[in-house]
């Protein structure tokens, strides 16, 4: 199994969503999300946990976490979107994500297929 | 397969959980007092909210009280001018009857500190109120027994009261039917038609445990009713249909013409609503949540450290082990498996302690506090999940390390 050595922009995004999954969990607890209705947190930190195993996928350079990354996005997407809670701060979000995943369908091809 | 991948990972764990008592404790708190720490900020919220949400309930959700004060101030509320108002009037109370289209019920309420006796049982400083027929169809009374006043009791004054459930008990303690007996109110007889369903404590204080209600006609031989020392309200129930917006619009004018304000003068009234109170604790449930979630986030983040920490540990100790299970022929996700179940059940047994540590808690609580305090099923859904994901989070890394191990060099290890 060859090591594939990881681009530098990918450490920054990884370590960019480590830390908004910190962000994301504390968001888990706010009021807000809380008022949503009883599984909504459930469901929010689903994602949350889906984005942290799929950034150690792509920290290892594995498929799989591009894999991951992209299923845990569009899950979040489809979330945020049935809630209503799609805010500015969520297009944002949005606009970086999109930049992410193109990032890592460019080293796609680089990444190691096993798990 | 999964079955099996499951049983064994359950024996794993437990194995690593039993014989390791006193480390899997250590671990096991941080979980348990974050959730507990989290949970029980959400359950006493949830609980307190729900409370006022009884009491607004209780008061009328589309009623508009006509009171000298405010509920709710700014800053800068000018009390000197609200000093100087007068309080509201029963004849007003008439003339709003009369005027006012949008109002399906008027009614008229002051209350008074007296003391009541039924033979040799005594209840001092008990809150009298002296209320218009209408008052019935304004808040959502609860009788446990008898009945509310007739219209005829109500007009004429008749002596006759309905009781709070403490009140009740104070003065029939031996379980006697209160119904139909004569009790004094301040030295008059008075003959008990009904009384309350107990209510428990409320958030707003208007809890009809301790009250005694008396028709109005009749409190004025109890009471000076015009006397600016007590704090009477005229309740005004909105027509189906009409919005408490609505009908504070026509309110104001009505009321600006019984006191006769010219334009340029300001009210010398306030239009009360019950939704003004629950909007303002909503803000203070808010601020309380979300210093709860910040505490017990950072608990619960601690012990997932704690957890993670372990984690290494475990697959530490058994990499020989993993080593000759890949060599054996097991897959990496089978590895991987192995150890996430490992954490997430620890995760999630320190979780089970904080939620019963927390239902303990409650059922202690409410029978302490004369206030339902209970512990939901969507708390218990969040907690439930939360220690499965701090689980998962903290037990990935280990577990994915353990599975990436060449089986070789696992073997040599010691």
């Amino acid at each position: 199994m060859a090591i594939v050595k990881r681009p530098r922009i990918i450490s920054i995004i990884c370590i960019a969503l480590v830390l908004g999954c910190l962000v994301s969990f504390f968001y888990l607890f706010a009021p807000s999300i809380k008022k949503l209705g009883g599984l909504i947190p459930a469901v929010l930190g689903l994602i949350i946990t889906l984005q942290f195993v799929s950034v150690i996928g792509l920290w290892h350079m594995k498929r799989w976490g591009v894999q991951l990354f992209l299923i845990s996005y569009f899950i979040r997407f489809i979330t945020f979107y049935l809630l209503g809670i799609l805010s500015t701060y969520q297009s944002v979000a949005a606009v970086f994500m999109t930049f992410y995943i193109i990032v890592f369908l460019v080293h796609y091809r680089k990444m190691d297929i096993n798990l | 397969m999964v079955i099996t991948l499951l049983k064994e990972s359950i024996h794993f764990a437990w194995q690593s959980l039993v014989g390791n008592k006193l480390r899997t404790f250590l671990s096991l708190i941080g979980i348990t007092i974050g959730i507990f720490l989290i949970i029980t900020v959400f359950t006493v919220v949830d609980s307190l909210e729900r409370n006022i949400r009884d009491s607004v309930q209780s008061l009328g959700e589309n009623v508009v009280f006509v009171m000298k004060w405010p509920w709710t101030f700014g800053p800068d509320y000018p009390w000197w001018k609200y000093m100087n108002r007068p309080q509201p009037q029963y004849f007003e109370m008439t003339d709003i009857k009369r005027k006012t289209a949008s109002a399906e019920a008027v009614a008229f309420r002051i209350g008074v500190r007296k003391t009541i006796k039924q033979k040799n049982n005594v209840v001092e400083n008990a809150i009298v109120a002296g209320c218009s027929y209408e008052y019935g169809t304004i808040k959502n009374f609860d009788l446990e027994e008898g009945r509310y006043f007739t219209e005829v009791e109500a007009d004429g004054g008749y002596k006759v009261a309905i009781l709070g459930k403490s009140i009740a008990e104070g003065l029939f303690p031996n379980n006697e039917p209160p119904i139909g007996k004569i009790i004094k109110i301040a030295g008059y007889n008075t003959k008990v038609i009904g009384v309350f369903k107990r209510e428990g404590e409320s958030m707003l204080g208007n809890t009809m445990d301790n009250q005694v209600l008396i028709p109005f006609n009749y409190i004025r031989l109890l009471m000076d009713v015009k006397s600016e020392n007590y704090e009477p309200f005229i309740a005004v129930k909105a027509k189906p249909g009409v919005t408490n917006a609505q009908l504070k619009d026509e309110l104001t004018g009505v009321m600006r013409g019984i006191r006769r304000l010219k334009p340029a003068v300001e009210d010398d009234f306030a239009l009360n609503e019950t939704n003004l109170l629950s909007k303002n604790f909503d803000s203070l449930f808010d601020l309380v949540g979300i210093a709860g979630a910040i505490i017990g986030g950072f608990s619960i983040l601690v012990g997932g450290f704690g957890i993670a920490n372990i984690m290494f540990v475990s697959v530490r100790e058994r990499t020989n082990i993993i080593g000759i299970q890949k060599s054996l022929g097991a897959k990496n996700y089978f590895i991987l498996a192995q150890f996430l179940f490992e954490s997430v059940f620890l995760s999630l047994i320190g979780g089970i302690i904080g939620l019963l540590m927390i239902f303990l808690l409650s059922l202690f609580a409410s029978s302490a506090m004369d206030m339902q305090i209970s512990l939901t099923q969507s708390n218990v859904v969040l907690g439930l999940t939360i220690s499965i994901i701090i689980g998962i989070i903290s037990g990935f890394i280990p577990a994915y390390g353990a599975s990436q191990m060449d089986p070789v060099e696992a073997i040599r290890s010691n």
